[in-house]
């Protein structure tokens, strides 16, 4: 948020301040005010824009003493219309507009409509006796209803003792426009006179409590989700990492590369996919539930949004030779897929304990021309697997292209394939403008397992903090069992495979076995976004059991005809135990079909 | 002066050992370190077991599960190494991954080395970066050297920047590859060494990952200050106990 300092009268209190660098400084040119100002206005730096705040003045004289003065906006703080504000605009059109209203303990938000188009910012201030400076807040609840995307400008009796309500304030959902913060009279000794060691600590510390606000959920420029990611890798994997670190952004940016990815998603793998309507899913629950079928896709699940990202990617960077993990072989067969698609030899390590519980995958794997390698060590399932296509890398470091299958691993490969994924919620925005009249909805629910079908579904809403994003985990047989997958609730930070983020783990730093019914949530970290989501409090995270799962599985089908994935029949256990309201609009990403998990199925329910 | 930086000054090549504490059995540890020291070898890695070894062959992967199998831990080891210095005097190196250190914390890892006396670490997975921008100075204050990789890949300009943060020695992987996969070096090995020891680095080299004879050892020191012998020692004992660790050293020394 920006700091605006106003009321400035005095000529070297006004550089002292100026020294501060506030992003606006206001001058009163309203001649009742006691901080009038009747001086010239010394030179400033030009990072700092001068406001002129006038009360009903003839718009000849704002115009003159914008001109006269070189200011970069005006505040208008009497009952200036909308035609006057347009006029100003017209002759003015390089100047910033705000329009001040007065707010009290309520606020008809109908006013605003008419002057969004004629004015650049609102400024909600105090409602008191005087046109401004009054000394006291107003109640900043009601911008809760706030029903623009304008930005405005909050003001009104703010000094530092209201610090912590601004901090507060700006993590609230509220705040979301909320453009800067406008100071005065609770910093001043005199009318026009500013206290310049009560400025300085008041921007100090409000820079620290804001940050919170600017931050973004999506990477950072260092490979990081706030404390998690990295590349924690050995020196042997560095040459790799790093050549896929410095093109990933420049091959995904390319037309071409776009334009064949588009092409393949469309043709190849069926996209767009559906955003269904779930009608008596959401009878039953009274609410309003979209479900995104990715179960749609070819081949299944998600998963193959990022294998044809990712085999093109390989393309480029002249690689010949392709190798992934696998747990329960959807990745393996979407890798095996695209593998087969582009004539490149692939293999695919995967746990020998999977290797006998997914006998089908591994068919079909065979059957797209891969080789399947067992890994033998360790626990034999995911994490193991996940090992042993490291140490292939790690072996065969100048022609082959490893294809992670989730949002895990050393930087770059959680953005890189939270990217690919992000296919999910760009459409979702376009479906539910097409059926709400709006982009955004209430909450996005996906199960997380290493996280990339939620990072896709999350993807375009991660800054939007009025969508509420929920992540499920496995609980296994129960979070506390010791028979569990449930990562946020029982992990702790650590490393696993080169990436920090938070893992299950011994005390000593062992990285344990998880277990779950669901091969595809059976791993014991999950991707550093999620971590930094569920740090952060940016999501909202539920573990769920095998049997809620299993069930909410069964239910699906009867209600709706779908045969889910037992991963995502972890987002649809959900509804059973948390409410939502009927009018929410919730988007259940539907990461995969059931198809794999028959004999799972049949096993459960004796069918 | 560290024990690493007094040893890389003597006149001759270094033959360093590798072996997983808490292998064959828990207790071994003191007892391997002292045989070692007595049977001529000039410095070793103590491994410290971790569930997930990345860069590890089969070889030192399983002897790793088994320590952990028999029980050892961060706190364990240190127990054993408490009185190390008493009875040991070459330089002594702790090689890991870098999450048991995060657990146990890294400042309290680093410290607790210092107090029993060991010189260093190695921790294939902390990349230079990382460990410049958070560790070193922990590092520093506690007296440890740290050891960094480089490989056949590793670009000249890596390098460089390597051996500026390196205050011991630079561990050399002798080819792209986890541990104990090689048998024997060719040409291409062998100009690899050349060409690094044509770069007259400041740090001295130490070559590993694939050293398992006199021959391989003689090869991988013609153009090094020494090498390291892990999966090797670790299929020794295995096949062979702890008993008689001069058998295999005075090999490797013919
Ligand atoms: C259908 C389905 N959903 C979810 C997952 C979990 O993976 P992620 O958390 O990366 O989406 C898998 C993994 O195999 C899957 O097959």
């Amino acid at each position: 948020m920006k700091l605006k300092v106003c009321g400035m009268k005095f000529t070297e209190n006004i550089e002292a301040i100026a020294s501060l660098q506030p992003d606006y400084l206001g001058f009163i040119f309203y001649d009742k005010s006691a901080r009038f100002i009747s001086s010239e206005i010394p030179n400033l730096p030009k990072t700092i824009k001068k406001v002129g705040v006038f009360v009903n003045a003839s718009e000849e004289t704002v115009v003159t003493t914008v001109l006269e003065h070189n200011l970069q906006a005006v505040q208008l703080h009497g009952k200036e219309s909308v035609d006057y504000c347009k006029s100003i605009k017209k002759q003015l059109p390089d100047i910033e507009i705000i329009k001040v209203f007065s707010v009290k303990d309520e606020f008809n938000f109908d006013v605003l409509a008419p002057f969004e188009s004629v004015c650049d910012f609102f400024l909600f201030d105090t409602k008191g006796k005087l046109p401004g400076g009054n000394g006291y807040t107003f109640n900043w609840n009601i911008l809760e209803n706030y029903p623009s995307t304008k930005p405005y400008f909050l003001s009104g009796g703010l000094g530092i003792s209201e610090l912590e309500n601004i901090s507060e304030f700006s993590k609230s959902k509220a705040s979301k426009y909320c453009y800067a913060i406008d100071v005065n009279s609770k910093f001043e000794t005199q009318p026009g006179l500013k206290d310049f060691e009560l400025v300085k600590q008041f921007k100090q510390q409000f820079a620290v409590n804001t940050i919170q606000h600017t931050m973004s959920y999506n990477i950072n420029d260092k490979g990081y989700y706030g404390e998690f990611g990295g590349a924690y890798i050995p020196e042997m994997l560095y040459p790799n990492v790093e050549e896929l670190r410095q093109n990933y952004l420049k091959i995904m940016a390319e037309p071409s590369f776009q334009e064949e990815f588009n092409q393949l998603l469309k043709d190849y793998v069926g996209r767009p996919s559906p955003l269904y309507f779930a009608k008596r899913l959401s009878e039953k629950y009274n609410t309003k539930i979209y479900l995104k079928r990715e179960d749609l896709n070819h081949t299944g699940a998600h998963k193959i949004n990022n294998t044809v990202g990712q085999i093109l990617m390989a393309k480029r960077l002249g690689k010949k030779r392709i190798i992934a993990e696998t747990g329960a072989g959807q990745h393996g067969v979407a890798t095996a897929t695209v593998c087969a698609l582009m004539g490149l030899e692939c293999i695919v390590y995967m746990g020998e304990i999977d290797i006998a519980r997914q006998a089908p995958n591994v068919a079909r794997m065979k059957m797209l021309g891969a080789t399947v390698i067992p890994a033998l060590s360790g626990s034999r399932t995911l994490k193991d697997a996940t090992n042993e296509a490291i140490r292939d890398w790690i072996n065969n470091p100048v022609n082959t292209h490893y294809i992670i299958g989730s949002v895990v691993g050393p930087h770059p490969y959680p953005d890189m394939v939270a990217r690919f994924q992000s296919v999910v919620s760009q459409e979702i925005e376009w479906q539910l403008q097409e059926k709400e009249g709006r982009t955004k909805p209430d909450h996005v629910i996906a199960c997380v397992g290493g996280g990339s079908n939620a990072a896709g579904a999350f993807y375009q809403y991660l800054d939007e903090t009025d969508v509420n994003l929920i992540a499920v985990e496995a609980a296994g047989l129960g979070v506390n069992s010791g028979e569990s997958a449930a990562t946020s609730a029982l992990g702790k930070e650590g490393i696993i495979h080169g990436s920090k983020t938070l893992l299950m783990q011994t005390d000593d730093g062992q990285i344990t076995e998880p277990y779950s019914i669901s091969a595809g949530l059976d791993y014991p970290g999950v991707g550093p976004m999620h971590a930094n989501l569920f740090a952060t409090g940016r999501a909202e995270f539920i573990s769920i059991t095998d049997d809620e799962a299993m069930n909410a599985g069964m239910e699906l089908c009867k209600l709706e005809g779908i045969i889910p994935a037992i991963e995502s029949s972890h987002a649809l256990a959900v509804f059973k135990d948390r409410k939502f309201k009927p009018e929410d609009v919730i988007v259940l990403n539907l990461s995969g079909r059931g198809d794999k998990d028959l004999q799972n199925y049949i096993d459960y329910f004796k069918i | 002066m560290n024990r690493i930086n007094k040893k890389l000054q003597e006149d001759k090549k270094l033959l360093s050992i590798y072996f997983t504490a808490g292998y064959p059995s828990l207790n071994d540890t003191v007892s391997i370190i002292e045989d070692l020291e007595k049977n001529g070898v000039d410095m070793i890695e103590i491994g410290l077991p971790f569930s997930d070894p990345l860069a590890d062959g089969p070889t030192i992967q399983k002897s790793s599960s088994q320590a952990l199998k028999n029980g050892m831990t961060t706190a364990k080891l240190f127990e054993q190494l408490k009185d190390i210095r008493k009875t040991v005097s070459i330089p002594l190196v702790i090689m890991g991954y870098f999450n048991p250190m995060l657990q146990y914390g890294v400042d309290a890892f680093c410290k607790k080395c210092q107090e029993i006396g060991i010189d260093g670490l190695i921790i294939p997975d902390l990349p230079v970066n990382e460990y410049k921008a958070h560790y070193k100075e922990t590092f520093e204050k506690y007296g440890l050297i740290n050891v960094f990789l480089i490989t056949p890949q590793t670009s000249n300009e890596r390098i460089a920047f390597i051996d500026n943060m390196s205050n011991g020695f630079i561990y050399m992987v002798s080819s792209a590859s986890v541990t104990g996969s090689q048998s024997g070096f060719g040409d291409e090995q062998t100009e690899y060494f050349k060409r690094i020891s044509d770069m007259n680095l400041n740090t001295p080299q130490i070559i590993g990952f694939g050293i398992n004879n006199a021959e391989t050892f003689k090869q991988a020191t013609t153009y090094t200050k020494g090498a390291i012998i892990g999966s090797a020692f670790i299929k020794y004992i295995t096949e062979n106990g702890i008993d008689n660790l001069g058998a295999f050293t005075s090999k490797i020394k013919s």
